[in-house]
Formats: C-alpha cells, sequence, structure tokens
C-alpha cells in the first residue's frame, strides 16, 4: 500500500496508558514500521487486554520496570493527560523519545517543564497534534506555502462533537471520568487539533485570545457532568491572521472543517471527507456569475469525489492516517533523519491559548454571580 | 439480605422482582453514583413487595464495597458494560469485577453469583449440529471474538481464578441471548442491521434465547440452590425458535425490512475474505467478520439446560411462545410510532 512502511524497518516502541487510543497507537505505529515491544498500564487488566488482543509479546503495570526491560527507542504516552508529564520525564529519563498525546500537558507551565526535560535528556518530544498529518491537510498546507491561497487573512475551524458517541458516552456516564478534572473540562481535550490547524496559519509569536463558553445541554445529573462547556468559541488575532474555532456537542453532523480564506482563493477542508477544495469564485457579470461560481463549485467537488473513490480502491482512507504519518516522521526525526515534525514551542503555544481562554471562559462564568451578589 | 449489582439493567430489574417473589429477605442495590432517578425509580418499581435499600457505590471503589456488601448472603453480580470500545469494557467488566470480587471475600458473602455470557464459551471448533452445554470449555481465543465476548471470557476467568486461589464461593449462570419487552430482538446472533438493509446471517440455526423473565429466575436459584455452587451453568429457554422464523415474524409485525440472507458456507468465505483484506491492507476495513467470528456466532449449533434444570430445580415460567408474544407485542406499537409522520408545526 501507498506510504506504508515494513513493520520493523522503525524503532522499538512502547505504549504506556491502555485505554481507548491505545489501540490506535499500536495499530499506527505498526503501519509506520515500529515493532512494538510492550504495553504498560496501572491496570493489569487493562494492560494484558491490549497486548492480548493486539498480539504484544510483553505487558506491565510498572513503568520503570518496562522501561528497563524492555529499553524502548520511543515510548508513546496515552495515559490522561494530568499524567503526561510525569510519565514522558520518565520515559527521557531512560532514553526513549517521548509521543505524548493531546493534550501535551495539561497547562503551559507543565509544557515549560516537558520542554526542559526534553532538552537535558537530548530526546525529542512530540505532540500528538496528528491532524497536521491528514493528507487533506497536507495538501492544504503545501496549497498555502505555494502561495495558492495568496496571502492568509482569517482561518475557521468548526468542531463537532457527539456526547453519545463511544467516548462521549463514557465521559457523560461517569462523574470521576479525568475529562471532567481537566480545567477546561472536555474541550480541552479536543481543542488541540483545531489550534494545531490554525496556529501556522497566524503569523510568528503569540496570538491574543477572547474565548466564550456556553452549556446548551439540559442539566441531567447535579455533578460534574452537568458543569463542562458544550459550546467554546476561540477568537485568535495573530501577527498575519485571525482564527476562529469553534468546539460544538450540537452541530450536525459532527464534524472537523477548516476554512481557510486567502488574499486570492478560499480553501475548504474537511477532515471527515478528506476533502479540500477551492474557491475560485467566478468572473462573470450578474447571474452569469452565480452559475459559474456554482458550476466551478460542482467540478471541484467531483474531482474530490474521484480522488476519494481512488483511494478507496487503493486501500488509502485509514481513520487514522494523520497518525500514521505523523508517527513516520517523528521516528525519522528520533533517529537523526529530519526535523521534529511538531514544534515544541508550538504545542506550549496550544496550552497557552487554552490557559488563557479557559480562564477567560470561568471570568465570563464568575461575572453574573458576581454582579448579583452585588 | 441478598445484594445485587446492575440492578437497573435490563436483566437487573427483573432480577430483583425474581428477588421480591422469592421472599421477603432485604435486597440491597449497589448503584453506580449519578444514576439516573428514572433508572433507579424503574428499580425500584420492580422490587415491590421487597425491602428494598438502594446504596450509591462504584464498583472500582473497594472501600466503599466492602461496607455495601457486609451482611451480604448472596451477591449477584450483573452489572457490565455492554458497550463500546475494548478498553472501556474490560475497565468496566472485569476490572470493576475484580474489586466486586475481592469486596465479597473481604465481607464473608456467603456465595457470588456472576451473570457471565454464552460469549465467554469457546464453541468455535465444535462441530455443525453439537449440543453446546457446560462442558463447552472457557474461550481458548478470546482476542479473537468480539471486544464483549472478551470482556466476559476475561470477567469469567478471573472469578474461577479467584475461586480456586481464594476461595470464592462462587456460581456461573451463562445466559444466551436475553431478550423480552423493551429490548431489540434482532441480535447479532440472527443478523446485522446496515443502514435500510438487515444481512441474515442466522439462517435455519436455533437461536440460544432466554427470555428475561426466566433467565432472572435462574440467576436467582443459583444463589440459593446448594448443586449450583462452583458450577457454570448454561441458561437458555425451552422450545428455541429459528433465526428465519424470528425474522419472519419480526417483517411480519413490527417492519418490512429489506433481507439480504447469507447462508453460513458464503458467509464463511466472505470472512475469509474480510479478514486477508483486513491484514493485507492494514485494517483498512476492519476484521468485523473473521472465520473465527463466524464459526463462533453462525454456525448452526444445538443448546442444552439440562444442567441448569437438574441443579437449580428451574423451569422456564414463561413459555417460549408467550414470551415471543409479549416481546413482538411491545416492540410493534413502538415501530408504529417512529412510522407515524411527524405534526405540522406552527
Amino acid at each position: 500500500m501507498s506510504g506504508r512502511m515494513r513493520e520493523g524497518a522503525g524503532p522499538r516502541i512502547a505504549v504506556v496508558g491502555c485505554g481507548q487510543i491505545a489501540d490506535a497507537h499500536v495499530q499506527e505505529a505498526r503501519r509506520a514500521g515500529a515493532v512494538v515491544a510492550a504495553v504498560c498500564d496501572a491496570s493489569p487488566h487493562l494492560a494484558e487486554q491490549l497486548a492480548a488482543r493486539a498480539g504484544v509479546p510483553a505487558w506491565f503495570t510498572d513503568l520503570d520496570a518496562m522501561l528497563a526491560e524492555t529499553r524502548p527507542e520511543v515510548v508513546h504516552v496515552t495515559t490522561p493527560p494530568a499524567t503526561h508529564l510525569a510519565v514522558a520525564r520518565r520515559a527521557l529519563g531512560a532514553g526513549a523519545h517521548a509521543y505524548v498525546e493531546k493534550p501535551l500537558t495539561v497547562d503551559a507551565r507543565e509544557a515549560d517543564q516537558l520542554a526542559e526535560a526534553a532538552r537535558r535528556s537530548g530526546r525529542l518530544v512530540c505532540a500528538g497534534h496528528n491532524l497536521r498529518f491528514d493528507p487533506a491537510v497536507r495538501r492544504l498546507e503545501a496549497l498555502v506555502a505555494a502561495g495558492a491561497l495568496g496571502e492568509v487573512i482569517h482561518a475557521e475551524v468548526m468542531m463537532g462533537y457527539d456526547l453519545g458517541g463511544p467516548f462521549g458516552a463514557i465521559v457523560m456516564s461517569d462523574p470521576d471520568h479525568w475529562i471532567h478534572r481537566l480545567p477546561g473540562g472536555l474541550a480541552q481535550n479536543n481543542l488541540s487539533h483545531p489550534l494545531s490547524l490554525v496556529l501556522p496559519l497566524l503569523g510568528e509569536g503569540a496570538a491574543g485570545v477572547i474565548a466564550s463558553g456556553r452549556r446548551l445541554r439540559p442539566e441531567r445529573f447535579g455533578d460534574a457532568r452537568d458543569r463542562f462547556h458544550d459550546e467554546v468559541r476561540l477568537s485568535l488575532e495573530g501577527q498575519q491572521a485571525t482564527a476562529a474555532i469553534q468546539f460544538s456537542c450540537r452541530v450536525r453532523p459532527v464534524q472537523l472543517s477548516l476554512t481557510v480564506y486567502g488574499s486570492r482563493r478560499t480553501a475548504l477542508l474537511s477532515t471527515d471527507a478528506r476533502t479540500l477544495r477551492l474557491v475560485d469564485g467566478s468572473r462573470l457579470p450578474g447571474p452569469f456569475g452565480k452559475v459559474d461560481w456554482a458550476r466551478r463549485d460542482a467540478w471541484a467537488a467531483g474531482r474530490e469525489l474521484l480522488s476519494r473513490a481512488e483511494d478507496l480502491a487503493r486501500a488509502r482512507l485509514h481513520y487514522f492516517e494523520g497518525m500514521r504519518a505523523l508517527f513516520r516522521a517523528f521516528y525519522a526525526a528520533a533517529a537523526g533523519a529530519g526535523e521534529p515534525p511538531i514544534p515544541l514551542a508550538e504545542a506550549r503555544l496550544a496550552a497557552e491559548i487554552m490557559d488563557q481562554a479557559f480562564a477567560g471562559c470561568r471570568r465570563a462564568e464568575r461575572a453574573p454571580e458576581e454582579e448579583r451578589a452585588s | 439480605m441478598r445484594a445485587l449489582t446492575g440492578a437497573t439493567g435490563f436483566l437487573g430489574r427483573e432480577i430483583l422482582r425474581s428477588l421480591a417473589r422469592d421472599g421477603a429477605e432485604a435486597v440491597r442495590c449497589l448503584v453506580r453514583p449519578g444514576t439516573a432517578p428514572d433508572r433507579i425509580a424503574a428499580a425500584a418499581a420492580a422490587a415491590a413487595g421487597a425491602r428494598l435499600e438502594i446504596v450509591p457505590c462504584r464498583l472500582d471503589d473497594p472501600v466503599g464495597l466492602r461496607a455495601a456488601l457486609a451482611g451480604a448472603r448472596v451477591l449477584y453480580h450483573a452489572a457490565a458494560v455492554k458497550r463500546g470500545p475494548p478498553a472501556a469494557l474490560v475497565q468496566g467488566t472485569v476490572a470493576a469485577s475484580e474489586h466486586v470480587f475481592r469486596a465479597a471475600l473481604a465481607a464473608g458473602v456467603g456465595r457470588v453469583v456472576l451473570v457471565s455470557s454464552f460469549g465467554a464459551m469457546g464453541v468455535a471448533d465444535l462441530p455443525r449440529d453439537a449440543l453446546v452445554d457446560e462442558e463447552a470449555p472457557l474461550e481458548p481465543h478470546p482476542e479473537r471474538r468480539d471486544p464483549y465476548s472478551f470482556a466476559k471470557h476475561r470477567q469469567e476467568a478471573l472469578a474461577w481464578r479467584l475461586a480456586r486461589e481464594q476461595g470464592l464461593p462462587l456460581a456461573v449462570v451463562r445466559p444466551g441471548f436475553v431478550f423480552g419487552a423493551g429490548q431489540e430482538i434482532l441480535g447479532t446472533r440472527i443478523g446485522l442491521r446496515l443502514p435500510g438493509l438487515f444481512l441474515h446471517l442466522g439462517g435455519r440455526g436455533r437461536v440460544p434465547l432466554t427470555f428475561v423473565e426466566n433467565c432472572a429466575d435462574a440467576v436467582v436459584l443459583a444463589g440459593t440452590a446448594p448443586g449450583a455452587l462452583g458450577r457454570a451453568l448454561c441458561v437458555v429457554d425451552d422450545d428455541l425458535p429459528e433465526s428465519r422464523a424470528l425474522l419472519r415474524r419480526y417483517r411480519r409485525e413490527v417492519e418490512r425490512l429489506p433481507v439480504v440472507p447469507i447462508p453460513f458456507p458464503l458467509l464463511r468465505q466472505l470472512a475469509r475474505l474480510n479478514a486477508w483484506y483486513s491484514a493485507r491492507t492494514g485494517n483498512h476495513l476492519p476484521p468485523v467478520f473473521t472465520p473465527y467470528k463466524v464459526a463462533s456466532t453462525w454456525k448452526p449449533q444445538r443448546y442444552s439446560n439440562r444442567r441448569a434444570k437438574a441443579l437449580l430445580g428451574w423451569a422456564p415460567r414463561v413459555p417460549m411462545a408467550e414470551a415471543l408474544d409479549r416481546t413482538f407485542a411491545a416492540l410493534a406499537p413502538r415501530t408504529r410510532e417512529a412510522a407515524r409522520p411527524m405534526a405540522a408545526v406552527g
């Protein structure tokens, strides 16, 4: 298959944290050429089940024992975010490179500590911003770099989330789920993705952020499950461009779509359909322009339809294709052949923006209460 | 006092009803903190006539569990996660059960009745038309099965290990497909529902059904019957219907589903193709069908409830014909409701 490496051509890896996303890590690491030497989880049941189902030769409940006995070259950290820093530090300390699932850390302060640990160990850390390596996103990145859109003026992301989906249902059935202990709740576990898509478009340096959060679902439980924001809006202002991100549990279909408005063209991207369409508009006058514009849209959509059909025939539509590509780039960087695919500074910036955003949401929430109290 | 986990579930509610019918002994239900009040109310309604205690308790809280099980003569452990990703099934079914079993040991519970599943047994290697009963081994390759069967296998294996090593006073009930009003009857053993289409995979094979009320009776009896201790008991009802007969009735009374029947030999070939393609393309399409899964689920076999009857003194209280009538009667209006055009707005 196109782009697929032979298993075993890459590094020996271990996966720490055997929850839901760990399955994808084992599968995509193998597709990226790695040998999965061990899995590890504090729960023996979780560690054993992944090893048994995925055919991994060893499982552990003790991280240090796993690192000492298996000596992995890369450790994938797929534990809950509050433990990312501690687990990654131990992996780095044992001489492994660390791939850390999103969100990289709970906040920017921890991201700084992780960067420092990476610097001291001389090893690499990669944030799990795998959507940056989604095939459609890579195509968009190439177009932007080639100037096909002109100067990027503004970007918008709509990220949908299904509270009744496989992970959402778990979060909603358990008031003690780790999601509810994140400062930004469910949104914090998801916003890394849209942020990773727009941050490279905003220009160098920090971005100003305005955020608001709302709860549109009815209160049902009287506990943490009623408290997190299910609609979060971020407005970002960078040196070169602006961006808006909407995280929504209500919008249907559930989707992740990105629109980039440039000074020459607009690009419409859907990671769900894996499509990218350029909008050129029309130069024809009046009513002819409307028909011509629609014709151009239809052509662009038709080309995407044919491309996806070809991808289907050639088995190139894996759900986590971006993850595989990012793993592969990270493994190459870890082997000294290339730059780290996700600069740590960029992941740190995403953490800082989320810190500001959730602080803003909390302030906005307190304001009416304080007004009432006064 | 008898204790019950999973009381707000489909089978749990009936176990509660059966316990209430069984006697005046108090029943303590361990429910997840934050369980919706309407689900607790439904459980309480089922236990009308019994002395009922509702104890909010997480199944991963050893201290809370030990307190909740103090003084329990029998624990019926019916809680399990049925849907979700594999790790969530293992977390909610296996890891939680370890806490439950250890708390039962610590609290000196006299007997633990585990509600296991047919999925925990290894039947793929049995020949066509073989009799499936308690002689079937625990599944030797659970990793080749679906995630639910994997988790139920690990749960039952764990229970037996604790019985051997620590003396857990265990009785295991393995129900077939539990059906009843309020539950979809077209389960995986009959086929697979696709958008606008039903793949009929069960052919002429018998479906190992057990009506929820009958199954609950068996579970309750396993808590006291002397012969059940240290045994696994398969629970299916009598007069098991053929898969195709059930589907025919469903189409007649509930919904005119377009059906594509797939005979077992063809299904086996398709499974080979699915497994080959999946391996060849790095799971481009998941291996939904594999020869092993197909042989485990859809190979025509026969099912016995002889041991459950002999050791529990159990017999299905509701005959199959009546159980099906009641189930289909509950299904039909629901479908008519769904089919009714929406009221005009404004």
